[in-house]
């Protein structure tokens, strides 16, 4: 096998994963999922900084 | 008994080292500016000299600067998206002082002169060795705390952190495998342009794992909590993560190029160089647009100032780097002051004003306070970070392709038209305007610390943020 046939085989496996990947973030049946995951960081209460103690 | 509250004693440590070691590897590179206009500055003094304390520079805003603001920001992010206190706490303790004796062995044995001689990987043997405890100790406490997660999600900056975790640990062990001849000097375990590939491939990787892949988890967290919404595209930060540390880790040959490296290696280094432009630019749109909405906040805000100013200098650099990848243009730029002028793009632009800006945001929650001492500092802190940046690159660009245009002028004869001194002393007009964005940008960093010194004195320790208890995914 020649550097060129390896080179086109790697390149269509790159595409295809790279094309899985934007499938899976962009499915429908993942919406959901990925919208309460980008809630996170604001999933807490703010009280955090009223308190503590006094070293 | 579950713990109530997150551990905010290791994030407070590793944060106020951040400013520390900041100020100290800024104050190295303005004096390392300063020796390049006046070589006798430092008196001849073989600890002192340029050589030596190169080294130190770089080692001290990557690993002692960067590296604690990583440490801080992970651990701080990762215990807030997960909802629970860190995992092997004692571990996480051991990190700290085993990352801040690393740095200090790195400032004692580079002005003595010992190193391995490979770029930012420059400290001896037995203090790989530490880092490699520090380092696994590090993936234990972050993974750890992953697993005991009460959420169901993983967040995405975690997803950064961890792909930099893992990468980082990749890169040391295979970069630094060396063979020991005495205590305190070593060989590469690689020989000839296998060496050199080594070399890039994890020279350039720390570049885009510890330099992009974690600062841009940082982003992922910061962004959204000063803006106060959501990142943009959750999804676009997803196909973002996969593709930006796939692409990463095939680019390093660009270094390498017109050297003994097989042409096809050179080849594949620019390509791979090139399309790193497409996730670099869909990361950055992303976490700009998260503002849309609330632009008039940056108006009155120095904080997200400080951000939305990384991102588009994390924008320009990641365009400029593929650019310079291309061999053609590569055979210009490489070896002048133009490269220089890129790295300090990405790393004063983009990885100090991220972490300036996140420290900024989150030392006063580490210390019970809302907001900073003075925001009118952090206004001026700004000014003064962006005027020293564009004075160190604008200059750099210039002096850059004046340089690489004189190097290859050529006679009809075929001989050089310009001699190496003569170049040399074209340079020192712009060597004097990079010196004054340096000291301009360090002068910032004294504002950050006696302003971070007025919020903690003012402030009490907080040790004992709760955890919220009525949130289960």
């Amino acid at each position: 096998m020649d550097s060129g046939i390896i080179s086109g085989i790697v390149t269509v496996v790159f595409i295809v994963v790279f094309i899985g990947i934007v499938w899976w973030a962009y499915s429908k049946g993942n919406k959901q999922r990925f919208e309460d995951a980008g809630k996170l960081p604001f999933d807490e209460d703010n009280t955090a900084g009223k308190q503590g103690d006094k070293q | 008994m579950e713990a109530t509250t997150y551990n905010y004693k290791v994030v407070r440590q590793f944060a106020i080292m951040t400013v520390v070691w900041g100020i100290v590897g800024m104050l190295v590179g303005v004096i390392l500016a300063a020796q390049l206009i006046w070589p006798d500055l430092t008196f001849g003094i073989e600890w002192l000299s340029y050589g030596r304390l190169r080294p130190l520079h770089t080692n001290a805003v990557i690993f002692a600067f960067g590296g604690s603001a990583m440490f801080a920001v992970s651990y701080y992010i990762v215990q807030r998206t997960c909802q629970v206190r860190l995992w092997a706490e004692k571990l996480a303790a051991f990190t700290f002082w085993g990352w801040t004796s690393v740095i200090v062995l790195a400032a004692i044995t580079l002005p003595l002169g010992y190193t391995s001689s490979k770029e930012y990987a420059e400290l001896e043997w037995p203090i790989d060795l530490l880092i490699t405890v520090v380092w696994v100790s590090y993936a234990l406490v972050f993974f750890g705390t992953i697993i005991k997660r009460k959420t169901k999600h993983i967040y995405v900056s975690n997803w950064f952190f961890g792909a930099y975790i893992l990468v980082i640990a990749i890169l040391h062990l295979v970069n630094s495998a060396e063979l020991p001849v005495t205590f305190t000097k070593s060989y590469s375990a690689y020989a000839g342009v296998q060496d050199a590939m080594v070399q890039w491939w994890y020279g350039h990787n720390a570049v885009g794992f510890f330099l992009t892949t974690a600062f841009l988890g940082m982003m992922y967290y910061f962004i959204p909590k000063q803006a106060g919404r959501p990142i943009y595209s959750y999804r676009l930060s997803v196909v973002h993560f996969w593709s930006l540390n796939f692409i990463y880790m095939w680019a390093g040959p660009h270094h390498l190029q017109y050297t003994a490296l097989p042409d096809w290696a050179q080849s594949l280094g620019m390509v791979f160089s090139l399309m790193l432009l497409a996730p670099s630019w869909g990361g950055m749109m992303n976490g700009i647009m998260t503002l849309s909405g609330a632009w008039h906040k940056l108006r009155t805000d120095p904080i997200l100032k400080f951000m939305v100013t990384a991102l588009s200098f994390y924008g320009m650099s990641t365009f400029e780097g593929p650019m310079m990848s291309i061999k053609t243009v590569n055979a210009l730029s490489h070896y002048t002051e133009w490269t220089i002028g890129h790295v300090h793009s990405g790393a004063l632009g983009w990885v100090a004003m991220i972490t300036i800006g996140s420290m900024y945001y989150l030392i006063p929650r580490l210390f019970g306070r809302e907001s900073m001492f003075s925001t009118k500092l952090i206004e001026w802190h700004f000014w003064l970070s962006t005027i020293g940046v564009v004075l160190y690159i604008a200059s750099m660009w210039i002096a850059g392709v004046a340089q690489g245009l004189m190097w290859r002028a050529a006679n009809a004869d075929g001989t050089l038209t310009y001699s190496f001194a003569q170049v040399l002393n074209t340079m020192y007009p712009f060597y004097g305007i990079r010196l004054a964005g340096g000291a301009l940008f360090f002068s910032g960093m004294l504002m950050m610390a006696w302003n971070v010194w007025q919020t903690t004195r003012q402030g009490r320790v907080v040790n004992d943020a709760p955890i919220p208890q009525a949130v289960q995914a």
